[in-house]
């Protein structure tokens, strides 16, 4: 579980990234977080990873208390998080089985285990004739999916992914969205960070849009795609109740709508039309 | 953590010198220089010193005793010289080896001789050396109030000298010592920075799923320590080879050998065990030391 009451951060700089931001995240919950950027995704990931503090409010994550932690548990806190990031951050030196064996080697887990979970885990984001390729040796999908499998291999309570498909083909996009939801069908909490809206309207599910610093959406929406007529376009602008930096439009009846004119229905009681 | 996983991370280690091999090679580079530069300051600064004690050991005490001193009084004088403290030897030189040793000396005017048909003006004496330089003048003046002790001369000004020139050339050596590994600390830290920099990516990923900074450095430590077990061993034989090599140029010149205090250079056979195990200790402390030390800067994310 992720929860943040009432958080803010402000670097040293004066730039204040997150203003009294709160949130929560269940288990087993998927969540897209979408935002322009500077807008405080970064951020919050940084938080959610304990790599900075915020300057006032509490971070839960996965029960730790992340104002509360103490350095030397950083490491006991992270084993708990699996995270893909957008460049893969694959070790270059390491197969692609070492690669995932290694983060079993991190936490000392025991020879027999490692040999049995590293296989079961890249059959599952279907790499198995790959087990043995060096990263660069393996095209973009490839290489998320392995970094996918790596944070996964620990049977993380929470996986975050950071822009996964920011380096990769569109229509590889979708096959990792699909691996996540996967993954998320399991039990596993998923929060991905994203800035591809064909994505989140594709898929649906909750979306936490985060402008300058605050969360100004939250909602779960279906992952109907839909073009408005012009004219029911022009009236919803008139209506809008709140405008993104996106340029998405929060519609007075919760609905968004982007600037093309395509929306997809919202639905506050958390369930997809 | 286990043994397996202490294991597992040594592996990881040594692979990583090979994975890693150019940087690896600049690092022993880099170290082996380093312990040549101050190995041979040391070793030179070593034998500087015992060529200076080897000088000194020459500086004697010249004994003369009154001529009438009768034969068992002389042997009883040597005897008392010999239980002295700071005595290193007593050489007996008798009346007729001084007069004979005296003919030598006066080549020119050798004709007095004929005028004398005797030795028994000659006194008899003593050579005597000491142990310490520095305590010439009382071990003289202790010998000077034995009765029939004629005289005892010895040059405490070169003793003085001798003690002076320790002094500067200990100076300057460990000046110089310290220069060398100040500038080769500067070296292996700018290197083993390099090295963990290229790796800086790797340390980071092993942070973010939550590996412990004794994990990451573990690996560091071992490729360090690796790396700096063979560039001791290089600087070893290279030392080795230019020492033998020097030795015995300098034992070559005959003459000059006595005359320098040459022959008080120390073989290589007496210290290379000594040398061997600095060279391994330092070397593999430094490599392993410097390694750790410059993942600091990457390890706190």
């Amino acid at each position: 579980m992720v929860e943040l009451q009432n958080v803010s951060v402000t670097y040293s700089s004066g730039v204040d990234a997150l203003n009294n931001v709160s949130l929560k995240i269940n288990d087993g919950d998927f969540a897209f977080v979408v935002g322009s950027s500077g807008a405080g995704k970064s951020t919050m990931i940084k938080l959610l990873l304990k790599e900075i503090d915020a300057t006032s409010g509490v971070v839960t994550v996965n029960g730790y208390n992340l104002g509360k932690l103490k350095k030397r548990k950083i490491p006991e806190f992270r084993r708990t998080l699996g995270f893909v990031f957008q460049d893969f951050r694959l070790i270059p030196s390491m197969t692609v089985y070492e690669n995932i064996a290694f983060v079993l080697r991190v936490i000392d887990a025991p020879l027999k285990y490692i040999r049995k979970r590293v296989p079961y885990v890249i059959s599952l984001v279907g790499l198995h004739s790959k087990t043995n390729s060096y990263p660069d040796e393996l095209s973009g999908g490839e290489k998320q999916r392995v970094a996918i499998a790596r944070a996964l291999v620990n049977d993380p309570q929470l996986i975050i992914a950071d822009e996964p498909t920011g380096n990769i083909d569109p229509e590889l996009s979708y096959e990792i969205v699909e691996l996540l939801k996967g993954i998320n069908d399991q039990g596993t909490t998923i929060l991905m960070v994203t800035h591809e809206h064909d994505l989140v309207r594709h898929f649906g599910g909750r979306i936490i849009n985060i402008t300058g610093g605050e969360i100004v959406f939250d909602e779960v929406i279906s992952g109907v795609d839909e073009v408005l007529p012009e004219e029911e376009l022009a009236q919803a602008m008139a209506e809008a109740s709140s405008v993104s930096n996106t340029g998405n439009i929060i519609l007075p009846d919760q609905r968004i709508m982007t600037p093309n004119g395509e929306y997809a229905d919202a639905d506050r009681n958390g369930g997809a039309e | 953590m286990k043994i397996s996983g202490f294991k597992y991370l040594a592996n990881q280690g040594i692979e990583n010198i090979w994975k890693n091999k150019m940087m690896a090679f600049a690092t022993f580079c880099v170290l082996l220089i380093s312990l040549l530069l101050v190995g041979g300051s040391a070793l030179f600064y070593y034998n500087m010193n015992s060529m200076i004690l080897g000088l000194g050991n020459q500086n004697e005490i010249a004994v003369y005793l009154n001529p009438s001193t009768e034969t068992l009084r002389v042997q009883q004088i040597q005897a008392q010289l010999e239980n002295m403290d700071n005595i290193s030897s007593v050489e007996y030189i008798s009346k007729e080896e001084a007069y004979n040793r005296m003919q030598n000396q006066i080549q020119q005017g050798k004709a007095i001789f004929d005028y004398i048909d005797s030795y028994e003006f000659m006194p008899d004496g003593f050579k005597v050396t000491v142990v310490s330089n520095d305590l010439i003048e009382d071990t003289t003046a202790q010998i000077g109030s034995i009765e029939e002790v004629q005289s005892a001369s010895s040059s405490p000004q070169v003793a003085e000298f001798l003690r002076e020139l320790r002094r500067v050339v200990s100076i300057i050596a460990i000046a110089v010592i310290i220069a060398l590994s100040a500038v080769s600390m500067i070296m292996i830290s700018n290197t083993t920075k390099a090295s963990v920099f290229a790796r800086r990516e790797e340390i980071q990923i092993m942070k973010y799923v939550g590996a412990t900074n004794a994990f990451i450095r573990t690996p560091f430590f071992v490729e360090g320590m690796v790396t700096g077990f063979f560039a001791g061993a290089g600087a070893f034989f290279i030392t080795w080879a230019v020492y033998r090599a020097i030795f015995r140029i300098l034992m070559d010149q005959g003459t000059l050998v006595r005359a320098f205090g040459v022959g008080s250079i120390i073989p290589f056979d007496k210290i290379q065990l000594w040398v061997a195990l600095a060279y391994l200790i330092v070397g593999s402390l430094v490599g392993a030391l410097g390694s750790v030390i410059s993942t600091r800067r990457h390890i706190d994310v």
